[in-house]
Order: structure tokens, then C-alpha cells, then sequence
């Protein structure tokens, strides 16, 4: 597939499982406390001691997919938030700052991504002209959404990722993610559809559901995997003479 | 007594042809022929030119109508509760004063057009879904502390240092294109531009029930296109929010631009990150709403206090203070005091003391008012004191042409005793703070 960057392998390019290692902890504790996620305000990051300062990534997040899908819940469980019991619709955007560390697997270099991860309501977004585009504005990657319970959102995702495949977009990471996967008593995709779509579309896809666990267990595999394909891509960018290099490395306040 | 509570539903309604639009609240739904028939007895009033505004059933329940722009019928149905003889007055003004909040809910979100003028039932029925977040904040009153939805005035907090935050949030607001900007810790108002004070008063307590919906989801920022239903209600704006610290965040209303994304990269840091500290100290002043430098008499449970001219409420609930003291009587829970309280305002307001007029006060709302201008017009005076004394405590509460004071204190505090340490707690807070 010409029209998308190409994939890092998983694991290839980030220490997959970093957070079990004992090594990790001290990166891990900056993100953490009492043992629940902390929730960092525009003012605030994780400060590391002078003697191991690292350097901070910030990346542009548009999670987009049908009403009800669950960007929000999905939002909300990748920050540590609490993930509404009930559905409401979103009637605007929401931006939900995560840091997250990961190690480099070939320089052993540590850095804290800083995932911005913009939600915006499906219904809001036709309603209203503005939203899309200001989503879409400067945005790194792309998350498409689909309920595992929800035919319909599964089947729209090859409309959704064709809209990001023109030129000037094509170089975005992109990331399925299949909401809701523990309702499996109400699955309406089967393993063979997601293959299929697999075969196709050659996308990292990510499954996530059920209760909310306390550890990082839960959220590491997505924002690994979004790590990964984030710094993979810059590198190209990096590498490529056309494309110019964006510097963004966020001054720790 | 005035002291009862019950779940309250609310129905809503096409006016015409009394097609169901979504009703909120109470786990067990009325049943479809009943919501007929409460549309039904209404239309049939309409028919013989008779406006029906309000009942009451002989269980205690009550149910109020109210029809917006001739387009859409709010009905709200609430329990008995164990309510008895005089509990209807209060209720009802309650009721009243919930679907006109509950209307501009649907006015904030969805624009007047598409209420008014309504093309498709069915598209209708699905936009509003979009309000049912804040409506069911609006049903449930869970959150402690917030008496904005019943007073219409701003609940706030008054930080040590209002001078530095409040030139903040002016440089900020103007930095982002924007007249109306304002600072919210706790999710109460403790600064805002000047523009934005001149908003109508329900606007300011339903933007900032809509900051605090958005602050409780723990995002960091928000844009947010709302309608404004008194100062603009068909051109939408944008309110942008930042979460500064947990707890603490900064909202603007602008037009199309700053962009959220530019408007955080560019302007949050710069014109905040100099003040981490101040809001820090906004934080550590919490649920007390006062610097710790303002000295409360030791026998006040809870109070709330309005200033009439500035439409802005500080209210506070101090129960836990009672613990230590080993004569006090049965200790009331904090979530008991705020009722209390709310319950005593709603008393004092529709027997005695006048709620100021709201900008938009329609006719229904002054016919409602009638209760208490009947009782006022039967004296050549205004009441500026009222008590009421009740098992689980003492109420007090005061007016002046500024202020209007309400207070809780113990039953083992005196009834002669009341009216000092009302007056003294007044003095205390408007002389230290100048509120």
C-alpha cells in the first residue's frame, strides 16, 4: 500500500512490556499516584531529577469513528480517567493530555510522549462546520474506531481511512482500535472479518474492552503501539530530504 | 414542614401535537397514558382559554407545565416525597425554576431555530440527546455546594489574591480575541472579565454548570459550541476550556478564532504558568469558598450568601466543625446541611424575601411570584428577617439592599442568639473581603 507509511514491526522499535521491567519505575512513578494514574493539568508534566532529565515528544491524536463507538470511553481509559458509566453524546471536542514513557529499543534512549488525543462528537461534528477541520489541523495520527458490537461501524472504517490516503495526509499514523470486545455475547464482527480487513488495509489494529484495570497493563499495548508508529514515522520523515523535520521537543516547565 | 425531597421526572413534548421528545429522570418512566393525558388535561385548558401552570395531587406530588416559544411543552412530575401541608409553594417555584433551566439547557445546545421552528420530529428527538448530560445534572443536584441552578447567581469562591488572578484572566481573554473570559476552581466563579458578568445571570450559571460537566471528565481542553439563550440564541460561539490544574480551569467564549489547538499551544502556558502558584492557593481554599484569613462565628453550620447587586453567591457548609464539640446534638451529615439550606432559601424566598428579578422573567414566572407579592402587598413593608426553628436546626435569614444573607446554626444555640450571629457573620465576610 503505497498511500501509507510503512509499519514498524511491534515491538521493533519501542521495549514492548517496558513498564514490567524494574528499570521502568522510576519513569513510571512520574505518571503514577497512589497507584492510579495522576491527571496532569496544561501547567503541569512528570519532572524527572536534573541528573536524568528526559526529553518530552508531543503528538496530535484524532480519534474518529461512528456515534457511540466509544472515543470518549476509550479517551478516558487510555488518561486514567474514569470512564462514564453512561453514554453521552459529545457535543464539542475534548482534548485529553496523556504522558507516557518508552524506551528506544535501539539507542536505549528514554522519552515521554506527550499523546494529545482529540475526541470530537460524530452528531457535533456535522452539526457544526468548524470542529473537523480544527482536529484535523496539525494532527499526527489517526485512530479509527469501531465497536465490536456495531456492524455498521466496523463496515464504515474503509469510508474513513480512504479520506486519509490522499498525498498530503497520507504520511498521518494510522491505528484501528475495535471498541467494546468483551461483549462478546453481542459480538457482530467475527475474527474472520477483522482478518480480512487486516489483509486489506495491512493497519495496526488494537482490540480493548471490559472493566477498567488498575495497573498499565490495560492501556500500554495502545499507547506502545501508538508510540512506536509515531516515532517510526518521524524518522522517515527525518530521514526523507523533501519533508521537513518538526522539532518537537516540548520545554519541561 | 418544608423539609422533604422527591425524585422528580421530566417530560418533554412537542406543544402542537404533544409528540414525545425524551423524558429524563426517576428509574421507573411514567407510563405512555399517562404522559398522554398530563398533555391531554393541558390542551384541553388551552381550549377553553385557561392556562394551566400547576397541580398538586393529594399525596403531596405536583406536577408543573410550562410552553416554550408555542413549540415545545416541558412537564415535570415530581414524588411526594413526605412532604404535608405547606410544601407545595416551595416545590413549585423549585419546579418552575427547573424547566426554565432545563429549556435553556436545550437552547445552549441545540440553538433557538431548530427548537422553535421544528422541521423533523425525529432529527429533533436525536439532537436532543446531546443535552441530556447537563439536564440530568440539572435533575439529579447531586453536586454539594452548587445553589447557582436555584439562586441564578454565580457560585464563587473568593481567592487571597483576586487582583493577580483577575488581571490574568483579562490579559488571557483579550490574548485569545475574546471579551468573556473567566476563572473556575472547584467549579466555582473566581474571576471573569467584565463583559462577562454582563451576561444574563442564567447564562452565567448554565456556562458554568457546562465548565464543570466538562471539568469533571478530566480532559484538558475543551471547544465547545454554544448558543447563548438570552444574548445570542441562534448564532452559536465557541467556549474553549483549559484545565490549568485538577481542579482549576480557564474558559473563554470566542468567535471563530483562536483555534483551540493555537489558543493552547500559544497562549495557556504564557499567560498562566506565572500564576501555578496563585492557583494553588485558589485550590487549597475549597469547599469554604473564603480565604482562611476570614474568621467564621464558631456557631455557624452553613451559610449562603448573595450579594443582590453583582448577582454572585458564596455558600459554605461547616458542619464538620460541630464534631469536636461533645454538647452538640445529633451532627448533621454535609449532605443533609446543603438540602437544608437550599430548603431554607427556597422558604424564605417565596414567603418573604424577594428573588431578584431575572432578565427574562416571563409572565408564568411573575404569576408564580404572585404568592409573595400578595403577602408583601398586605404590609406597607418589606420583610428584612426571617427565622425558622426546626429539630434538626436553626435558620436565620436576612436582606439588606446589598445582601442577602441565610444561615444554619444548631438548636442548642438560643433563638434570641440568632439574629447577632447572623448579623456578625455578614460583617465578618463583607468587611474582610469586600464581597
Amino acid at each position: 500500500m503505497a498511500a501509507f507509511p510503512s509499519l514498524a514491526a511491534p515491538g521493533s522499535v519501542v521495549v514492548s512490556d517496558w513498564h514490567r521491567c524494574k528499570e521502568s519505575k522510576e519513569f513510571f512513578s512520574k505518571i503514577l499516584q497512589k497507584m492510579r494514574r495522576k491527571n496532569f493539568g496544561l501547567l503541569e508534566s512528570p519532572v524527572m531529577p536534573p541528573h536524568a532529565a528526559v526529553d518530552t515528544v508531543d503528538y496530535k491524536v484524532f480519534l474518529t469513528g461512528k456515534s457511540g463507538v466509544g472515543k470518549t470511553s476509550l479517551a478516558a481509559r487510555l488518561a486514567g480517567l474514569s470512564v462514564p458509566k453512561v453514554h453521552y453524546e459529545t457535543t464539542g471536542i475534548e482534548v485529553s493530555v496523556i504522558y507516557w514513557p518508552v524506551k528506544l529499543r535501539d539507542s536505549g534512549r528514554v522519552l515521554f510522549f506527550r499523546l494529545q488525543l482529540w475526541d470530537c462528537g460524530d452528531n457535533a461534528s456535522r452539526r457544526f462546520d468548524h470542529l473537523l477541520p480544527s482536529c484535523k489541523e496539525q494532527v499526527d495520527a489517526v485512530l479509527f474506531l469501531f465497536s465490536f458490537t456495531d456492524r455498521t461501524s466496523f463496515d464504515d472504517l474503509s469510508n474513513q481511512i480512504t479520506k486519509w490516503t490522499e498525498p498530503s495526509v497520507c504520511h498521518i499514523v494510522k491505528v484501528v482500535v475495535g471498541t467494546k470486545y468483551d461483549l462478546f455475547m453481542h459480538c457482530d464482527v467475527t475474527e474472520r472479518d477483522v482478518q480480512d480487513f487486516q489483509e486489506t488495509w495491512r493497519l495496526p489494529l488494537l482490540r480493548v474492552g471490559g472493566e477498567v484495570s488498575e495497573g498499565l497493563g490495560d492501556v500500554a499495548p495502545v499507547l506502545n503501539c501508538l508510540a512506536e508508529q509515531l516515532w517510526h514515522q518521524d524518522c522517515i520523515a527525518a530521514g526523507s530530504t523533501c519533508r521537513q523535520t518538526r522539532e518537537k521537543t516540548v520545554t519541561l516547565i | 414542614m418544608m423539609l422533604q425531597d422527591g425524585s422528580t421526572q421530566l417530560l418533554c413534548l412537542t406543544a402542537t401535537s404533544g409528540v414525545p421528545l425524551f423524558t429524563r429522570g426517576a428509574s421507573r418512566q411514567l407510563p405512555f397514558s399517562i404522559i398522554g393525558s398530563l398533555n391531554g388535561v393541558h390542551m384541553f385548558g388551552g381550549g377553553q382559554e385557561v392556562v394551566l401552570s400547576s397541580c398538586e395531587t393529594e399525596g403531596g406530588g405536583k406536577v408543573v407545565w410550562r410552553v416554550f416559544h408555542d413549540s415545545v411543552m416541558l412537564i415535570a412530575v415530581s414524588g411526594s416525597g413526605h412532604g404535608g401541608a405547606g410544601s407545595g409553594k416551595e416545590k413549585e417555584a423549585h419546579l418552575q425554576r427547573l424547566l426554565e433551566n432545563v429549556w435553556n439547557c436545550m437552547v445552549l445546545v441545540l440553538g433557538e431555530e431548530e427548537l422553535v421552528n421544528i422541521r423533523n420530529v425525529e432529527r429533533l428527538k436525536r439532537d436532543l440527546r446531546s443535552c441530556f448530560n447537563l439536564i440530568d445534572q440539572l435533575l439529579e443536584e447531586k453536586q454539594e455546594g452548587i445553589l447557582g441552578n436555584l439562586t441564578h447567581c454565580a457560585d464563587s469562591l473568593l481567592p487571597p489574591n483576586p487582583s493577580l488572578v483577575q488581571a490574568a484572566v483579562d490579559g488571557f481573554t483579550q490574548a485569545a480575541d475574546s471579551e468573556f473570559g473567566c476563572l473556575l476552581v472547584h467549579g466555582r466563579m473566581v474571576s471573569a472579565t467584565e463583559k462577562w458578568w454582563r451576561l444574563a445571570p442564567q447564562e452565567i450559571v448554565l456556562l458554568a454548570a457546562l465548565m464543570r460537566t466538562l471539568s469533571a471528565s478530566g480532559s484538558s481542553s475543551c471547544d465547545y459550541p454554544v448558543f447563548l439563550p438570552h444574548g445570542s440564541p441562534t448564532v452559536a460561539h465557541r467556549l474553549l476550556r483549559f484545565q490549568l490544574l485538577p481542579g482549576a480551569d480557564v474558559c473563554v467564549l470566542c468567535g471563530p478564532t483562536p483555534s483551540l489547538q493555537r489558543a493552547q499551544s500559544g497562549l495557556v502556558v504564557r499567560f498562566w504558568a506565572p500564576l501555578a502558584e496563585t492557583l494553588r492557593e485558589c485550590l487549597t481554599v475549597g469547599g469554604r469558598c473564603l480565604p482562611a484569613s476570614v474568621s467564621l462565628h464558631p456557631d455557624v453550620l452553613a451559610f449562603l450568601l448573595i450579594n443582590r447587586e453583582t448577582r454572585r453567591s458564596i455558600s459554605c457548609v461547616l458542619c464538620s466543625h460541630t464534631t469536636t464539640k461533645p454538647s452538640a446534638a445529633p451532627v448533621l451529615s454535609n449532605g443533609r446541611c446543603w438540602e437544608l439550606l437550599k430548603l431554607f432559601y427556597n422558604f424564605s424566598i417565596t414567603r418573604y424575601f424577594s428573588q431578584e428579578e431575572t432578565l427574562c422573567a416571563s409572565q408564568d414566572e411573575s404569576a408564580q411570584r404572585n404568592t409573595t407579592e400578595e403577602f408583601v402587598r398586605g404590609f406597607t413593608h418589606q420583610p428584612l428577617q426571617c427565622y425558622l426553628v426546626t429539630e434538626e436546626c436553626k435558620s436565620y435569614g436576612l436582606q439588606t439592599a446589598q445582601h442577602q444573607l441565610f444561615l444554619l446554626v444548631p438548636p442548642s444555640v438560643p433563638t434570641f442568639a440568632l439574629r447577632t450571629v447572623a448579623t456578625q457573620t455578614l460583617t465578618d465576610i463583607v468587611t474582610a473581603t469586600g464581597f
